[in-house]
C-alpha cells in the first residue's frame, strides 16, 4: 500500500492496513537515530546530510529534509514547511531572523549526549511604537517554496505532503512582541494586539494558499492557545482574534482546493474550543498531548466530525517509560481514537534527545505491526 | 474613609490606574499600609481561585492583575519598610537548569507575592549551587523550582540535593508541564503545585504544617 493511500484511508475513516504515522525528531536525536540505523544496517553508511542547507542538521518542521530518516523509518508523511517556525533550530550562538527575532542557542545535558534548543530572546515589537515601521518579510518570494516543489514533485507519488505553516497568528505575533506582552495586548491593548496578529496571518496565509496551489495534500496550520489546565486564554478572547482568521484560511485554502484537509496544531487542553475548530472547517487536530485530555474521549465525543493526528505521549511514556509501556500505549490509541479509522499517530512533539533507544524502536515497531483486523 | 473594598475590586479586574490612585488614597487618609496590602492580597487569591478554576480569569487577566498589584505595592513599600513591616517569608524562585521557559515560574512568583511572600527571583538557567546560595543568603521558607522540558525537569534533582546540603528546613515546590507529584516525590521536593495559583496554596500549606 502506498503510504499517501493509507493516510488518505484514514482521512476517510477507514481501517488502512495499520495506522499512518508521522514522526519529527531534535536535531541531535535525528543524528543519534542516523548513527543507530547506519550501525544496524538500517541505512547505508554512504548516507549524506539530513537537511541540504543547516550544515546538514535535520529541520524538525520539515523545510530542506533530505528525509532520508523519516522513509527509513516508514513514515507516511513528508513535512515541507514554509514560515516563521522554520526559524527554531536554524543557527548556533546568537542569531537574528529575517523577521527581527533574535534567537539564542542553548545546551541542555540527557544521558544520551548534549542536545540544544534555541531560544527567542529578542523581540523587534516589544516597543509599542516600533510597529509603525516594521516592515515584515515577504512570503511571495518564489525561492521561498523551491523546497516544497521539490519534496512535491519526488515524493507527491508515494507519501502524503504536508504544507506546515505553524505558528500561524499567536505564536509568531508573541515571538514578535513578547509572550507576556503580547497576552495582556490581548485584553489591554486590543488594537495593538491585532495590528501585531495581523503580520504573521497575512504570512502564513500567504504561503498557505501558494503550497495548496502547488498541490500538498494538507496544511498543517495552529498556534499554542492550551496549557495542561486549559486555555491559556480565555474562549472569548480566542474568538475575538483567533477564529475569525483561522476560519479564513479555512476558507481560503479550500477554495483552491476542495480536498485539501487542514490540520490544527495546538498543545494543551483546549476542550473548550473544538466544538468551534469542527465548526470554521479544521479537519485534524493535532497533536492530541493525552497528559491532559483523553484521546478516547475525544473519539467518542467529536470522531465523527474531527481526525486526530498524534496523541503519543511525551511527557511521561516516550522519555521515561519502557518498551512494554510503549507498546500498550500504541496498542491502546489504535484501539481508542484509531478505531474505524481517523488517526495518524505520532508523538505530541518532535522525538527529543532524552528518549531511550528501544523505546523510539518499539513505538516504531509496534506501529509498523499492529493491523487493523 | 478609604474605599479598600473598591481596591481590592480594582486589582481583581486588573485596573492599574484605580489601584494606584485608591492606594494613594487610603495612604493618604491614614489607613495602616499593612491593611491596604491585604485589600490587594485578597483581590489576588480570589484571582487565583478563579485562574484555578478557569472562572474567567487565565493568563493574561492573571498577569493584569499581578501587575496592578505591583503598581499600588510600590507607593505602600516605603512605608512598610518605615514600619517595620517585611512579609513573614521569603520565596526563593527559579526555572532549572538548561531551561529558559519563565512564564510559568513568572506567574508563581506574581502569585507568591500577591500572597504577601518576599520574592527572590533567580530568573531561568539557574545552577543548583546558586539555588543553594540565595535560599541561604536570603534565609528563604520557600524555594520555588520550575521546568518545561522532559530534559532539563531531571536536573530538579541536583537542585533538591544542593538545597538539602545548605537548608534542610527550606520547603521545596516544584512544578511545570512535564512534572508530577510522583517524579515530586521520587526527587524528594516537600510539595508539587499543578499551576501558579495551586503553588502558592501549597507554600502556605507547607509553612503550616511545618509550625
Amino acid at each position: 500500500m502506498r503510504h499517501r493511500d493509507r493516510v488518505a484511508m484514514a482521512l476517510a475513516r477507514e481501517e488502512p492496513d495499520r495506522c499512518p504515522m508521522q514522526i519529527s525528531f531534535t536535531p541531535e536525536f535525528a543524528d543519534r537515530l542516523r548513527a543507530d540505523m547506519v550501525a544496524r544496517g538500517l541505512l547505508g553508511t554512504s548516507s549524506g546530510e539530513l537537511n541540504v542547507a543547516r550544515g546538514g542538521e535535520h529541520n524538525p518542521h520539515g523545510g530542506g529534509n533530505t528525509y532520508e530518516l523519516e522513509r527509513a523509518i516508514d513514515s507516511d508523511l513528508i513535512l515541507t514547511s514554509v514560515g516563521w517556525a522554520n526559524n527554531y533550530y536554524a543557527g548556533h550562538g546568537t542569531y537574528t531572523d529575517e523577521w527581527g527575532v533574535t534567537w539564542q542557542e542553548h545546551p541542555y545535558q540527557t544521558r544520551f549526549g548534549t542536545g540544544h534548543y534555541t531560544e527567542m530572546v529578542g523581540f523587534p515589537l516589544a516597543e509599542d511604537s516600533a510597529i509603525d515601521s516594521y516592515v515584515p518579510p515577504d512570503p511571495s518570494r518564489p525561492e521561498l517554496y523551491l523546497d516544497s516543489e521539490r519534496v512535491i514533485r519526488e515524493y507527491g507519488d508515494e507519501y502524503w505532503i504536508v504544507g506546515v505553516t505553524v505558528t500561524t497568528i499567536f505564536e509568531t505575533a508573541w515571538a514578535l512582541r513578547g509572550y507576556e506582552r503580547l497576552l495582556m495586548d490581548l485584553v489591554m491593548n486590543p488594537e495593538l494586539a491585532d495590528r501585531i496578529l495581523e503580520i504573521p496571518f497575512r504570512y502564513h496565509l500567504a504561503a498557505a494558499e501558494k503550497l495548496t496551489s502547488m498541490g500538498v495534500d494538507m496544511i498543517w496550520t495552529g498556534d499554542d492557545i492550551g496549557s495542561q489546565k486549559g486555555m491559556l486564554f480565555a474562549p472569548a478572547t480566542w474568538r475575538r482574534f483567533l477564529k475569525p482568521r483561522m476560519a479564513e484560511l479555512v476558507r481560503r485554502v479550500k477554495a483552491i482546493n476542495p480536498d485539501v484537509k487542514v490540520a490544527y496544531h495546538t498543545d494543551g487542553d483546549v476542550r473548550d474550543v473544538i466544538p468551534e475548530l469542527i465548526e470554521i472547517g479544521i479537519d485534524i487536530l493535532n497533536p492530541v498531548q493525552p497528559a491532559c485530555m483523553d484521546p478516547a474521549e475525544l473519539k467518542r465525543n467529536y470522531g465523527d466530525r474531527l481526525l486526530f493526528w498524534g496523541s503519543i505521549d511525551e511527557q511521561k511514556t516516550l522519555p521515561f517509560g519502557t518498551p512494554d509501556d510503549m507498546r500498550a500505549e500504541i496498542c491502546r490509541r489504535v484501539a481508542t481514537i484509531g478505531a474505524g479509522g481517523g488517526l495518524i499517530l505520532g508523538p505530541t512533539h518532535h522525538v527529543q534527545l532524552d528518549t531511550p533507544p528501544e523505546n523510539f524502536w518499539a513505538m516504531i515497531d509496534t506501529i509498523r505491526e499492529t493491523h487493523y483486523s | 474613609m478609604a474605599d479598600l473594598a473598591a481596591l481590592t475590586a480594582a486589582v481583581e479586574a486588573g485596573n492599574r490606574a484605580d489601584a494606584v490612585a485608591l492606594t494613594q488614597a487610603a495612604i493618604d487618609d491614614g489607613t495602616e499600609p499593612t491593611e491596604i496590602l491585604d485589600a490587594m492580597t485578597t483581590a489576588m487569591t480570589e484571582i487565583g481561585r478563579r485562574f484555578a478554576c478557569n472562572d474567567g480569569v487565565y493568563v493574561p487577566e492573571m498577569l493584569i492583575s499581578a501587575h496592578a498589584m505591583k503598581a499600588g505595592s510600590e507607593l505602600l513599600e516605603p512605608l512598610l519598610v518605615a514600619g517595620g513591616h517585611k512579609p513573614e517569608y521569603t520565596a526563593v524562585i527559579g526555572t532549572v537548569q538548561g531551561d529558559l521557559h519563565d512564564i510559568g515560574k513568572n506567574l508563581v512568583g506574581m502569585m507568591l507575592k500577591g500572597a504577601n511572600f518576599a520574592i527572590v527571583d533567580l530568573g531561568t538557567n539557574v545552577s543548583p549551587q546558586a539555588f543553594a546560595d540565595a535560599t541561604k543568603e536570603h534565609g528563604a521558607a520557600i524555594v520555588g523550582i520550575s521546568a518545561l522540558l522532559t530534559t532539563t525537569m531531571v536536573g530538579m534533582k541536583d537542585a533538591v540535593a544542593a538545597l538539602r546540603a545548605v537548608d534542610p528546613k527550606a520547603k521545596i515546590l516544584v512544578g511545570g508541564a512535564p512534572v508530577t507529584d510522583e517524579f515530586a516525590a521520587e526527587i524528594g521536593a516537600d510539595g508539587f503545585a499543578k499551576d501558579a495559583a495551586t503553588a502558592a496554596n501549597v507554600a502556605q500549606e507547607l509553612l503550616a504544617a511545618a509550625k
